[in-house]
């Protein structure tokens, strides 16, 4: 599919008029290009569940309309890092980025230099914290020079075992958009309940 | 609610959309991100500092990095929040979080945070906490009014904000 046309980027832009953009009360019918979200949210018998100031507010109160600043008049300004092609990786500015999900809580950036070092050089690593216990937040972004690089850390690492839990390691950013698998990919991973019981203190 | 397609982070609909922005002397300053269904990735950043255009990029981002933004909404239950008692958004900014997951959507908008001390002083501190920790941005991680470009410190990294980090790495100048 054309990555990124204008026309792309118009079929499922908000509606200015439309702010709200799955109120069920938005009875006019809008044309052809609705956005995916409404067909797939609302279209079922019970809509989903509302909650908020942004269901009520009158939306000039907002500093500007959502128009002008995602999807803006200039469409055409989107700097696009998708070129052609189908799905598949695609690179950041800086480098390759591949995504590890599944980190145990007690990693440190260590043990996941240790395992991606090995794949070529690591330009760069994030390993976030939960800013509420402190401890890793379970993801890792590791950046790498080269596609060959990345490709073979995501290889022979996606579904190891590090301090117990299986990683999931793939790559971050992709060229087009992915399209809904019922085989998602959902690799042995026991660890769902890694999170320790401390979300309400 | 029912446990239904969704409540595991891997079902159903999913779309996040956050901003953060004011009306001051240099114009309508903001940022703005969004994730969308199929992996679409958009964000906009303008300040008109120095003349400074509005920055727009976007990107399709890999089934797995939706799930694990899935998974950081689910645990952080902020879908269980209402914004009925936090502060309301005021001329010194604005801050909205929309989220669809599965069949809740929640909409809310508040006004900027400066400190978890904003937190504990408002009417509703533990739901402002969990919004406050999921999405808060960091004035000096992104969105330095006198840094035109979009400019992360990734080395801050203690500073979690997951949607950050994977625009961090997008988009390191």
């Amino acid at each position: 599919m054309a990555a990124v046309t204008n026309a792309d980027v118009e079929a499922v832009d908000f509606d200015p008029d439309d702010d709200d953009l799955m109120d069920e009360d938005a009875t006019e019918p809008t044309p052809a290009p609705a956005p995916r979200l409404r067909s797939t949210i609302a279209g079922g018998d019970d809509g989903p569940r509302k909650k908020g100031r942004g269901f009520r507010d009158d939306h000039n109160s907002a500093a500007a309309p959502r128009d002008s600043r995602l999807a803006g008049a200039g469409r055409a300004d989107f700097d696009s890092l998708a070129s052609d092609g189908g799905p598949g990786p695609v690179r950041s500015i800086e480098g390759w980025i591949v995504l590890v999900t599944g980190v145990h809580e007690e990693a440190q950036e260590d043990d996941l230099h240790n395992i991606f070092r090995e794949f070529g050089q690591v330009k760069n690593l994030h390993l976030n914290l939960d800013r509420r216990t402190g401890f890793v937040k379970g993801y890792a972004l590791v950046e790498y020079e080269t596609f060959e690089e990345a490709q073979a850390a995501i290889k022979a690492s996606d579904g190891t075992e590090l301090l117990t839990q299986i990683i999931n390691v793939d790559w971050a950013f992709s060229n087009g958009p992915s399209k809904r698998r019922n085989t998602q990919k959902r690799s042995p991973r026991a660890h769902r309940s890694r999170s320790p019981p401390r979300r309400r203190y | 609610m029912a446990t239904g397609a969704g409540e595991d982070g891997s079902g159903g609909e999913f779309y996040l959309r956050y901003y953060v922005g004011h009306k001051g002397k240099f114009g309508h300053e903001f940022l703005e991100f969004e994730f969308r269904p199929d992996g679409k990735l958009r964000y906009a950043n303008n300040s008109n500092y120095k003349n400074d255009t509005m920055i727009r990029k976007e990107v399709f981002v890999s089934p797995s990095v939706l799930r694990e933004a899935r998974r950081i909404i689910q645990e952080s239950e902020i879908m269980k929040e209402d914004d009925n008692n936090w502060p309301e958004p005021d001329r010194v900014g604005r801050q909205e979080l929309e989220i669809v997951m599965g069949n809740e959507h929640i909409s809310f908008s508040t006004s900027k945070i400066g400190s978890l001390v904003d937190v504990q002083t408002s009417k509703d501190p533990e739901g402002l906490r969990i919004f406050y920790y999921l999405v808060q941005v960091y004035p000096n991680s992104i969105l330095a009014s006198h840094h035109h470009k979009f400019h992360c410190c990734l080395s801050q990294s203690s500073v979690h904000c997951f949607f950050v980090a994977v625009l961090c790495v997008l988009y390191i100048t």
